[in-house]
């Protein structure tokens, strides 16, 4: 998501007076995001703490983390790219009917308090989650949400940034980025990179049972994918790596097993807000880490002979 | 006994990854994660340095590692198509290695993000 209106959660913790969860349940799934970050702390910008702050909780149901909100605005389900676009015509003074507003479960007098909040905070955040941007309109509604958040710059600071979910998948975004140009969904297939969501994701990639390997690694899909692309993984030579037996590990044909990160293994994961911290793992384990398990594959595979003939072309030609 | 203690340890069960967390352990494994919460106290007391599984299996049998990481690039190579996926829990230094192995296999490289 190059391009979009974002900062540290730094910034917010020192200057975000007005905090919006749009799709996300932080109380349950980031349980410190509020005492480390956001709401509950005080700073030199906002010395009373909680009591300079506003905070609004968008979602289809009321979730824990609605107890923490000043105010709750239940969205119906499938509606969130219709209400960001509500907002943002109605930021700009733009006409929209009752009906439409009604269609996303909101009212017009809840609307134009939220707008009226939003204009004059001094410094807005909006953290969206996967309740927004895995339900209908997905990367689209992320889209839409971070456009609202770059047009809100005409009358105050405003910023967005997505919760991303467990582990370092930050990280993974980051590194393909810096290593190939995108961010997920990539394809090595004509010597370089190409990126196209929907054919080299892998869910779609495992569906179409397009794939006659698999290497998998730091996730389970073999516990988390449709059953289509788990009997893909079946059918496939599929190699797991993993500091437990995991359900991938169960129909792999080699599994590996590796210290898990930041309790055993040293190195690198990102914060949500795309800041790299260093691990300092506690433990020593009897076992390798994922790092040196991967590149010694990548040295094993260095001997045999190159996947594409000497002098072949890079690309393909229109006769193929 | 007394327990060794870690200051400032990061937690990378959620994308929070607080860094502020004190870990006391035993070098076997950790007893306490102060400041952490539950999800990351779940994370830290559940992963311990014992020699719970196998190094690895290799077609369900146990396999040394030289073993598994020669069947493992086999495989690899002999797929016209592989796909190289995951990487949420793990460090960035092995997703640069990851990012490397699908280009010198000219394979598939994904995140759990294209979900
Ligand atoms: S301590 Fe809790 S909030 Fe912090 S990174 Fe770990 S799981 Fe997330």
């Amino acid at each position: 998501m190059g391009g979009k209106v974002t900062c540290t959660l730094g910034e917010v913790k020192q200057r975000a007076d007005f905090i919006v969860y749009w799709g996300g349940n932080p109380a349950e799934c980031h349980p410190r995001h509020f005492t480390k970050y956001t709401i509950m702390q005080k700073s030199r910008f906002l010395p009373r703490g909680r009591k300079d702050r506003t905070m609004v909780l968008v979602d289809i149901r009321e979730t824990k983390s609605a107890k923490a909100a000043d105010t709750f605005l239940q969205v119906k389900p499938g509606k969130d790219f219709e209400l960001i676009t509500i907002l943002r015509a109605m930021i700009k003074d733009q006409r929209v009917t009752d009906a439409q507003i009604e269609d996303t479960g909101m009212t017009r007098e809840v609307l134009d308090k939220l707008v009226d909040q939003m204009k004059n905070c001094k410094f807005g955040c909006m953290f969206f989650g996967m309740g927004l941007s895995m339900t209908r309109g997905k990367h689209m509604n992320s889209a839409a949400l971070l456009t609202l958040a770059a047009e809100l710059n005409a009358f105050t600071k405003f910023v967005a940034m997505p919760m991303r979910g467990h582990g370092n998948v930050t990280g993974a975004d980051v590194i393909m980025r810096w290593q190939t140009g995108y961010p997920f969904g990539i394809t090595f297939n004509r010597g370089y990179p190409r990126y196209n969501p929907g054919e080299f994701s892998t869910v779609d990639v495992l569906v179409r049972g397009d794939c006659d390997a698999a290497f998998i690694i730091g996730a389970d899909p073999g516990a988390t994918m449709p059953q289509p692309a788990i009997d893909h993984l079946k059918r496939i030579p599929t190699i797991c790596l993993d500091p437990h037996i995991t359900h991938t590990s169960k129909l792999a044909r080699v599994h590996i097993t590796t210290a898990p990160q930041g309790i055993a293994a040293p190195g690198t994961a990102y914060r949500m807000d795309e800041l790299p911290l260093p691990l300092k793992p506690a433990l020593k384990s009897p076992y390798p880490t994922d790092e040196e398990v991967v590149r010694r594959i990548n040295e094993e595979l260095q001997k045999k002979p190159f996947w594409m003939p000497e002098g072949a072309p890079l690309t393909m030609t229109a006769h193929g | 006994m007394t327990l060794q203690v870690v200051n400032n340890a990061t937690c990378t069960f959620c994308g929070c990854v607080c860094d502020d967390i004190q870990l006391h352990h035993d070098e076997v494994r950790i007893h306490e994660a102060r400041k952490a919460c539950v999800l990351g106290t779940a994370w830290f007391l559940n992963h311990t340095a014992e020699k719970k599984y196998p190094v690895a299996l290799v077609d369900g049998k146990e396999a040394t590692l030289d073993e598994a990481i020669e069947a493992a690039a086999h495989h690899l190579h002999e797929a016209d198509m592989p796909l190289v996926y995951g990487m949420s829990n793990t460090t960035c230094e092995a997703q640069k290695e990851c990012a490397a192995l699908a280009d010198q296999l000219g394979g598939l490289l994904d995140s759990h993000t294209s979900l």
